[in-house]
């Protein structure tokens, strides 16, 4: 809420500087999220009355004005706004003044049409946003008054009022808390003091008004005033509340939003004479619908609270008025609603109907039951000042004010406890004095209890008048303790320091972490079988929960080819959830596109791009897995992933990948990490270093080529020979003599490595062993072994 | 002389003017190859009188160590030169050998920096799920259906009336669901606001939840706790200061604000952390849920706290957009390699 400074100093001394007001309120709870300097402090700026006004000769969009400044002669202005009639009074700035914005004011020709100043708007002279044509001021404004007098210097306060303190949505209450804090005198207390104390003539009467609903509305007051003149508001009054950011409407309404701004009731004007029968406060009836003042028809439930008259609803109760039964210009008496409802209740109707206000704001915050009548009575004696009216000598008033908040006791002990050092208990009671609190009863010094005054509801336990001696104290003189203790590792630890572990591997082999959204696009959601939709997503972009990385990740791939970047590998970490439940799982993803090397390397311009088996080393961090080859649509070359005897995702070359602008082909796999997680136990243990040599023997061989790298491991392992230690793949070509033939066939070399752990191996046995591998590879899998 | 010695002198003075090593290894076959100079005189040795054998043999023996020691020496010497030839004329300022590089995202990187030195007072960690219940992410937490902070306008909600987590402290409920007191744990998270997309507001966002309870934990012990932290993270010289603000699920509550010059636009307050005393209708809830009184508000107190990962990096980074996280373009990413 914007708050006026000069209005709040008319309740309560300040500190003497902004700063020093900002940073009380800030470091007290009160954050302040905006300081702005108002007001229209010029030279030369002055009040002026339009005597005349006639179309520019030259331009269609300008008028020419003669303005009567006060001084008896006659200026003419030339004007590009619209918005005026002929007799109102505008604000003139003469040559030679400033404007905001170091604009100045020169006497000159316009177009050919010479301009001795010119009018102005609100923005213009910094009192208002609105810069949509001149400001109009008062009829009342005097010919020739300074503009300053009219909007004097102030600083507007754009202040976060936590949703706990509904007493601080309002000057007097904002006020009231700087008077706690500073420990000043506050001077506003007159306004709230019950009507017949405050010298309010009208006796409160049980007539013209019936609650039916009695929970959501405890408490309803009407006043009557009668022989309104619905006119613009004097500047005094339109000036204040613009200041906090309300367009002045007429005389009435300002009144109804002024008495909000400075007292946080909210109170509701209607045409007297528009209403039939008496005031009933009500439930809607199922499906009513409402044409509200905002011009817009609501469909009401029977949630909602309303009031009505004896025939139809006049307005949704604590949130907006009705159409019908406004005030217009032509109102003649105006029946001032100032109520109690149910917080819970407007806080229901403001946002099913998603229609929230000014007034249900407050109510659903909770308004101070001890200020209605008093702001029923400010706001009736100002319509009567600024729109000539008289007041009945009867309120109507039905329902009971609810009850003050219950004692709230506070153990001295407790106190000491939560914060953490001894505060002296005279000096919690002078804070909490000082909030309005007043001690009901003391059993000797351990516990005191407390009447909480009727504006502070949200003051319910221990804790709350805690918070209150904590805030007043200061926070800063509470010391700062070290409370550090030993804790066991946890399940989440383990889970943390395993994917720790894993995405270091990651980039150790140059792979980018990504990040993207665990919300997929609406676009993807053919791709996503079941997916969980949103029941309120708020763009396309986000309307599902995923079930993969892989769409997320594919996004990362596309942003950076259009990037231009020459070598894409990245990875992600992160949950998916598998429908129907949504059931939280943990992934691993990668993605690859484009070149095998990123930088130009001066040694070796050889090029290369990544492919299926960059993809399926970069999964070997993570430990040994088999790739079976299956089928999906979408991609061109597509494998399941097995660790051990269980599927654990998938990997392969997507097809089609044009679509995402790539050139160079886009390898994917996805991983799920928790049977990996289990397996990754620390179960290493040391074992001894080879003490004699190894002897490495080649072996080279044509194949067919349907003949697999898996196949022919599997024929040296199926040997059983002990003196083998590894087999390694060292080369791998096609015959390639530009076609295919049936018969083609492919060569692999491998390394084979020998070693016995206790002895040196001689040639000879050596040899006996590769001869005898040699010829099983020969005979089982038909290799034509090369020499 | 002795035939020997001039031998030797021989020798010695064509292996210093050898030129190459080819000429080198034709001197050495010269002298003391198998049909060589020295060779010849071991065959001469044979018919000596015996009574020069000795003196002789010695003195061939001495020559062939001189011969060989000055080969040896020389050829040293040839290989010296080839090796300092053969870097002469690398320029030293030619690119090192390029190796591909990852990158850990900016966020882990905050996660991780900051998880590390929780871990280092004590704090274990704790998981909960993204998908929470109503009662997790409102109710439990003192925010009741229809509570002015219980903001729906915000929130995602699936069809079966879950919804995404507003907030990591759903973990606070969880972890005193699952383990009576004391309890001292941290949770890394996801959560989720309904909120249009801007320069500093994201749909998903990443928060440390942190939660300790135990007998007299005390605001002094709070204000410890992260006032350590957050110099940790910002630097010892980091101002720290807590303000009274409002959450329904602490009381007192307060947000923290740092300054330090380190960071850019140094002489500002940042807030970076919301933290209060644990409410006691949180205690409350919880043991309502666990059917005991596990959570006893008049003999367990405790401290929770919220930081937010991406607004934390984007301050220590001097990253000037949130929406750059979700992007993923390895030109940011590998910024922070």
């Amino acid at each position: 809420m914007k708050f006026s400074v000069n209005w709040l100093r008319e309740f309560v001394e300040l500190p003497p500087s902004i700063d020093a007001l900002a940073e009380l309120l800030t470091m007290s709870g009160v954050e302040i999220e905006g300081i702005q300097k108002r007001g229209a402090d010029f030279d030369k700026v002055v009040v002026a009355q339009i005597m005349d006004s006639k179309p520019h000769p030259n331009a269609d969009r300008l008028t020419v004005c003669v303005v009567d400044d006060g001084t008896g002669t006659k200026r003419q202005i030339v004007c590009g706004a619209k918005n005026y009639r002929v007799g109102d009074k505008v604000p003139l700035a003469l040559p030679g003044a400033e404007l905001t914005g170091g604009l100045k004011i020169r006497a000159s020709k316009l177009r050919g049409v010479e301009s001795e100043g010119m009018l102005c708007s609100a923005k213009e002279l910094g009192v208002a946003e609105d810069a949509a044509g001149l400001l109009i001021l008062s009829p009342e404004a005097k010919i020739g008054t300074p503009i300053r007098d009219l909007f004097p210097l102030d600083t507007i306060l754009d202040v976060e009022i936590t949703p706990n303190r509904g007493d601080l949505l309002s000057h007097f209450g904002l006020a009231r808390e700087i008077a706690a804090l500073t420990n000043k005198r506050f001077v506003g207390q007159a306004l709230r003091l019950p009507s017949k104390a405050a010298g309010d003539a009208p006796a409160l009467q049980k007539k013209g008004i019936k609650i039916s609903a009695l929970r959501e509305c405890p408490f309803y007051s009407a006043r009557r005033i009668e022989n309104v003149k619905i006119g613009p508001s004097p500047d005094w009054l339109r000036a204040k509340i613009e200041s906090i950011g309300i367009r002045s409407i007429n005389n009435v309404v300002d009144v109804s939003n002024f008495v909000m701004l400075e007292l946080g009731q909210p109170t509701h004007a209607f045409d007297a004479d528009k209403l039939r029968g008496e005031i009933n406060v009500r439930l809607a009836h199922e499906a009513e619908e409402f044409l509200a003042l905002d011009g817009k028809t609501y469909e009401l439930t029977r949630e909602n609270l309303v009031i009505a008259d004896g025939e139809r609803t006049v307005g949704i109760a604590g949130v907006m008025g009705g159409e019908e039964s406004g005030v217009t210009d032509s109102t003649k008496n105006v029946l001032l609603e100032s109520a109690y409802f149910l917080p819970a209740s407007i806080r229901r109707t403001a946002r099913d109907l998603n229609l929230p206000s000014d007034a249900s704001y407050r109510f659903e915050r909770g308004v101070d039951p001890q200020m209605i009548l008093a702001a029923s009575r400010r706001a009736a004696a100002l319509i009567c000042k600024v729109a000539g009216a008289t007041s009945a000598a009867t309120i109507g008033v039905a329902g009971e004010l609810p009850p003050d908040p219950p004692d709230v006791s506070l153990r001295y002990e407790g106190l000491d406890q939560l914060v953490g050092i001894h505060i002296q208990p005279t000096t919690a009671d002078t804070i909490l004095t000082r909030f309005g609190l007043s001690k009901s009863r003391s059993d000797s010094t351990p516990q005191s209890h407390w009447k909480i005054p009727s504006h502070r509801r949200d003051l319910q336990r221990e804790v709350d008048l805690i918070e209150e001696i904590i805030r007043a104290h200061g926070i800063e003189k509470i010391p700062s303790a070290d409370r550090s203790r030993f804790t066991p590792l946890s399940e989440a630890d383990r889970n943390f320091d395993f994917e720790t572990k894993l995405r270091r591997d990651l980039i150790a082999i140059a792979l980018t972490e990504a990040r993207t959204s665990s919300l997929i696009a609406r676009s993807e959601l053919a791709k996503a079988t079941g997916a969980i939709e949103l029941r309120n997503p708020l763009s396309e972009d986000h309307v599902a929960l995923r079930t993969s990385l892989i769409a997320g990740l594919l996004g990362a791939v596309a942003r950076n080819i259009r990037a231009g970047a020459e070598r894409i590998a990245l990875f992600e970490i992160g949950n998916t959830f598998s429908p129907p439940t949504g059931e939280q799982q943990r992934k691993l993803a990668i993605a690859l596109c484009g070149q095998a090397a990123s930088v130009k390397d001066w040694r070796s311009a050889k090029k290369r791009q990544l492919d299926f088996f960059d993809l399926k080393g970069a999964l070997n961090v993570l430990g040994t897995f088999e790739f079976r080859r299956s089928k999906q649509s979408g991609f061109v070359l597509m494998a399941e992933i097995f660790y051990k005897t269980d599927r654990i995702g998938y990997g392969g070359q997507l097809s089609a990948t044009t679509s995402i602008g790539a050139n160079a082909p886009v390898l994917i796999a996805e991983i799920d990490l928790k049977r990996i997680a289990q397996a990754k136990e620390y179960t290493q243990t040391f074992k001894e270093m080879d003490r004699y040599p190894e002897v490495t023997r080649d072996v080279a061989m044509f194949v067919g080529l349907q003949v697999t790298h898996a196949e022919i491991l599997a024929s040296i392992a199926s040997a059983n020979e002990p003196l083998l230690e590894k087999v390694e793949l060292f080369d791998l070509f096609m015959e390639n003599d530009g076609q295919k033939k049936p018969d083609m066939k492919k060569s692999l070399a491998y390394s084979l490595t020998y070693r016995d752990k206790n002895r040196t191996l001689t040639s000879e046995e050596v040899s006996a062993v590769h001869a005898r591998i040699r010829e099983r590879l020969r005979n089982e899998i038909g290799a034509e072994l090369r020499e | 002389m002795h035939p020997l010695e001039q031998l030797r002198d021989d020798a010695l003075a064509q292996i210093a003017s050898a030129a190459d090593e080819r000429v080198l290894e034709s001197v050495r076959v010269r002298f003391l190859g198998r049909s060589g100079s020295l060779s010849e005189w071991s065959d001469k040795m044979k018919s000596l009188p015996k009574e020069e054998k000795p003196t002789v043999g010695k003195l061939l023996n001495e020559v062939r160590i001189a011969i060989t020691a000055a080969i040896e020496e020389r050829l040293e010497s040839f290989r010296a030169e080839k090796e300092s030839a053969a870097v002469a004329n690398i320029d030293l300022s030619l690119p090192g050998t390029p190796h591909e590089r990852g990158a850990l995202h900016p966020l882990t990187q905050m996660l991780d920096r900051s998880i590390a030195v929780f871990r280092r007072m004590g704090f274990a960690l704790a998981e909960g799920p993204d998908i929470e219940t109503e009662w997790h992410c409102f109710d439990a937490l003192n925010t009741p259906s229809d509570h002015p902070a219980r903001n729906e306008q915000d929130t995602f909600y699936l069809p079966d009336g879950r919804l995404l987590r507003t907030h990591t402290s759903t973990v606070q409920i969880r972890a005193m669901e699952s383990a009576p007191p004391p309890i001292r744990v941290i949770a890394p998270g996801a959560a989720y606001r309904r909120d249009e997309i801007d320069a500093t507001h994201t749909t998903q966002f990443h928060q440390i939840e942190g939660l300790y309870v135990d007998e007299n934990v005390s605001v002094a012990d709070l204000k410890g706790t992260l006032e350590f932290f957050l110099r940790e993270l910002f630097g010892a010289e980091t101002a720290v200061r807590f303000r009274p603000h409002y959450f329904p699920f602490t009381e007192p509550s307060f947000e923290i604000d740092v300054k330090s010059s380190a960071l850019k636009g140094g002489e500002q307050w940042v807030e970076v952390c919301g933290c209060g005393m644990v409410h006691p209708a949180v205690f409350e809830a919880v043991n309502q849920s666990r059917r005991d009184n596990a959570y006893d508000p008049e003999k367990w107190t405790g401290f929770a706290f919220g930081l937010g990962m991406d607004r934390l990096a984007m301050i220590l980074f001097d990253i000037p957009d949130i929406r750059l996280f979700a992007q993923n373009d390895l030109r940011f990413l590998r910024q922070f390699a």
